[in-house]
C-alpha cells in the first residue's frame, strides 16, 4: 500500500483502516500550519527585527551606507517637536472620527433597522464606500473641496458656513476637519453595516418587558439596546481604531501634511523621513514608536472589553 | 413593534436622504469621468446638466469607443493605464490565492486540533493584523532592495498575501468553526486521514466561506497604497497608486482620474455585493456572524 495515495482504498475498507492510536502526519497541527508560520516570521518578524536594527543605525550620505549611531533616533524622537505634533494630530484625528463614526453609525443603523420596502437596496449602497480604494476617496473629496470649483465648498458658502475666500485643505484651523470627513464618509457605512446585524439579531422579548412597562425610547436605548451591543460595539471600535491610528492614504493625497504641519500623521512623518529625507533609521524609529502604541493599547482594550476571537 | 403611519413615512424619507447623502460623492465622481474639463471647472459646480462624454476613458484606456479599437494615445501617452489595470489585477489575483491556500490549512488546525499555545497562537496573528503598514513597509523596502524584489509582482503579491493573512485566518477559521466537529471525529472513526477528512468532506462544506474569504482578500489587495506605493518604483504601478500621480505641475487631470477611479470602483462594486450575506463577519474577521 505504501506510495499509494489513502483515496485508492475508498472501496477497500480493509485498506482505507488504520490503527486508532496510530498518528498520522495530517493529524498533527504543524504542518497545517507551517506555511503560515514561514510567511508571518519572513514578512513580520524578520522585518520587525531589522526595523530595530534600522533604528539604531543611520544612512550617512557621504559614506552611502548605514553608520551605527547607538540610541541617537531614540533621543532624538523624544525630544522632537514635530513627532509629538504629529502624535497630537494623530490623536485628534482618531478621536473625533472614531466619536464621529460611531455615533453616526449607530444613529443610521436604528434608522435602518426595520422591515421597509427598499431598505435592503439601502444597506447595499451603504456596502459600496467601503470598497473604494482610501487613496481615491482622498480625490474624490480633494476634488468636492476645492476653493474654486468643489461642490462641497460651493454649497458650504452657500449657506454662508464657509468664507468665499477660505480654501478648505489649506486653512490650518479647517484642513483637518477635511480630511476627517472624507474617513467618516467611507467608513461610517462600515459602522452601519455591523451595528445593524447586531441589532437585527437582538432578542425581542426585553422590548416588549420594557414596552408594558412604559419606557420612553431613551430610555430603551440606553438600559437595553446600548448594553445588548456591548460586545458589537466593542469589535467594531477596535476594527476601526487600529486603522484610524495608521491613517496615511488620505493625508497622503489630500494635503500632504499641511498646510505647515496641520494634518501629519505619524505614519505620514515616518513615511517622509525614511522616503523623502533619507532619514532610514530615524523614520524606523517613529514607526517602532506608532508600532509600540498601536500593539499596547488594542491589547490592552482587548482586555478590558474582554473581545474574543 | 407597531409605529403609527406619519413615523413610518419620516424614517423612510430620513433613510433615503441618508444614503443618498452618502451615495452622492460615488455619483458625482463618476459625472466627473464624463465631463471635459471646462465643464468639471465650472462654477456652480454642474450636477446633472452637462453633455456627457467619453473622451476620459478613451484618453485613459487608450481606445476609441467610436471607431472600434484603435489608439489614441500612440499608446504611451501620461494617461495610458491600460497597463496599471493589469497590474492591480495581477497582484489581487495571485495574493488573494496564496492568502487563502495558507490560511484554509491554517485554519483548520486552528478549529480543529488542539495544542498548547494554540490561544496564544491566534492572538499572534490578529496582532500582525494591529502592525501600522508603515512599520512594515519601511524595513520591507530595504528587505526587496537586496532580494531584488522590489517593483516586482512576487513582492507585491508577497506583501499583499501577507496583509490579508491575519483576516483569512481569523475569518475562515470561524466558517470552519460552524462545521460540526462531530463529522469529521466520525471520519477519523472510520480511518480517514486528516488531510481526506479536510479536502473531502470540511472544504466543501466551507466552500461559501472560502470564496467571500477570497473576495475580500481581492478587495483589500485592490485598494491597497501604502505598500503599493513604497514597494513599486516605475516598471508596476497600482491602480490608487498611479491616480495619486494625475496631480501634475501643470494642474490635475481630474477627468482623467475620474474615469480610472471609477474604472477601478466596478469590480469591487460588482464583489461586495456578491458577499453580502457574510460582509459583517468579514468585515469583523469573523468575530460578529449575521
Amino acid at each position: 500500500m505504501s506510495g499509494a495515495p489513502a483515496v485508492a482504498g475508498r472501496q477497500d475498507e480493509g485498506a482505507f483502516a488504520r490503527p486508532a492510536r496510530g498518528r498520522a502526519v495530517s493529524d498533527h497541527p504543524l504542518p497545517w500550519l507551517l506555511p503560515l508560520v514561514l510567511i508571518l516570521l519572513a514578512f513580520t518578524v524578520y522585518p520587525l527585527f531589522y526595523n530595530i536594527y534600522l533604528s539604531f543605525h543611520e544612512y550617512a550620505p557621504f559614506k552611502r551606507a548605514l553608520v551605527w549611531v547607538g540610541t541617537e533616533n531614540w533621543t532624538r524622537l523624544f525630544a522632537d517637536g514635530r513627532l509629538w505634533d504629529s502624535l497630537g494630530v494623530t490623536l485628534v484625528y482618531f478621536v473625533v472620527a472614531l466619536a464621529i463614526e460611531v455615533a453616526l453609525g449607530m444613529a443610521i443603523a436604528l434608522l435602518l433597522d426595520a422591515d421597509e420596502p427598499g431598505f435592503g437596496f439601502l444597506r447595499g449602497v451603504l456596502t459600496l464606500t467601503l470598497v473604494i480604494p482610501p487613496a481615491i476617496t482622498g480625490m474624490m473629496f480633494l476634488l468636492m473641496e476645492d476653493p474654486q470649483f468643489g461642490i462641497l465648498s460651493y454649497v458650504l458658502k452657500l449657506f454662508g458656513l464657509l468664507d468665499s475666500t477660505t480654501p478648505i485643505l489649506a486653512t490650518p484651523s479647517l484642513a483637518l476637519a477635511g480630511v476627517v470627513l472624507a474617513d467618516v464618509w467611507q467608513w461610517t457605512p462600515f459602522m452601519v453595516l455591523i451595528f445593524l446585524a447586531g441589532l437585527r439579531a437582538l432578542p425581542v422579548e426585553p422590548y416588549e418587558a420594557a414596552m408594558i412597562d412604559g419606557a420612553s425610547p431613551l430610555q430603551t436605548f440606553t438600559r437595553l439596546t446600548l448594553p445588548m451591543m456591548g460586545k458589537v460595539i466593542a469589535v467594531a471600535v477596535l476594527i476601526r481604531g487600529i486603522d484610524l491610528f495608521r491613517v496615511f492614504d488620505y493625508v497622503y493625497v489630500m494635503t500632504s501634511g499641511g498646510p505647515g504641519t496641520a494634518t501629519y500623521s505619524l505614519s505620514l512623518y515616518a513615511w517622509q523621513q525614511t522616503f523623502s529625507f533619507v532619514k532610514w533609521g530615524y523614520g524606523a524609529t517613529i514607526s517602532l514608536f506608532s508600532l509600540v502604541i498601536v500593539l499596547v493599547v488594542a491589547n490592552l482594550f482587548i482586555y478590558l472589553a474582554k473581545v474574543r476571537w | 413593534m407597531h409605529s403609527s403611519p406619519a413615523a413610518r413615512a419620516l424614517r423612510w424619507v430620513l433613510a433615503w436622504a441618508v444614503v443618498a447623502l452618502f451615495a452622492f460623492p460615488i455619483y458625482y465622481w463618476i459625472t466627473v469621468a464624463f465631463k471635459v474639463p471646462r465643464e468639471i471647472f465650472d462654477n456652480p459646480p454642474r450636477v446633472f446638466d452637462f453633455s456627457p462624454t467619453v473622451e476620459n476613458f478613451e484618453k485613459v484606456f487608450g481606445f476609441s469607443f467610436g471607431g472600434g479599437l484603435q489608439t489614441v494615445t500612440g499608446g504611451g501617452g501620461n494617461f495610458y493605464m491600460t497597463p496599471r489595470l493589469w497590474d492591480s489585477i495581477v497582484i489581487a489575483v495571485f495574493s488573494t490565492l496564496l492568502a487563502v491556500v495558507v490560511s484554509t490549512l491554517a485554519s483548520y488546525a486552528l478549529s480543529r486540533m488542539t495544542f498548547r499555545g494554540r490561544h496564544h497562537f491566534v492572538a499572534w496573528v490578529l496582532s500582525t493584523r494591529m502592525m501600522p503598514p508603515v512599520a512594515v513597509a519601511i524595513p520591507m523596502f530595504f528587505i526587496f532592495k537586496d532580494l531584488s524584489l522590489l517593483d516586482t509582482y512576487t513582492g507585491m503579491i508577497l506583501v499583499h498575501a501577507l496583509m490579508n493573512l491575519p483576516l483569512a485566518v481569523l475569518l475562515l477559521k470561524s466558517f470552519f468553526d460552524d462545521i460540526p466537529a462531530e463529522i469529521d471525529e466520525s471520519a477519523v472513526v472510520d480511518g480517514a486521514s486528516r488531510f481526506l477528512i479536510f479536502r473531502r468532506i470540511v472544504l466543501p462544506m466551507a466552500k461559501g466561506g472560502i470564496a467571500a474569504t477570497a473576495v475580500l482578500c481581492f478587495i483589500f489587495s485592490w485598494t491597497e497604497f501604502l505598500f503599493a506605493l513604497t514597494l513599486t518604483q516605475t516598471s508596476i504601478k497600482t491602480v490608487p497608486v498611479v491616480s495619486s500621480t494625475f496631480v501634475t505641475s501643470t494642474g490635475t487631470a481630474w477627468g482623467n482620474m475620474a474615469a480610472l477611479g471609477a474604472a477601478a470602483m466596478i469590480p469591487a462594486f460588482v464583489f461586495i455585493l456578491l458577499v453580502q450575506k457574510h460582509l459583517v463577519r468579514g468585515l469583523t474577521m469573523g468575530s460578529l456572524k449575521q
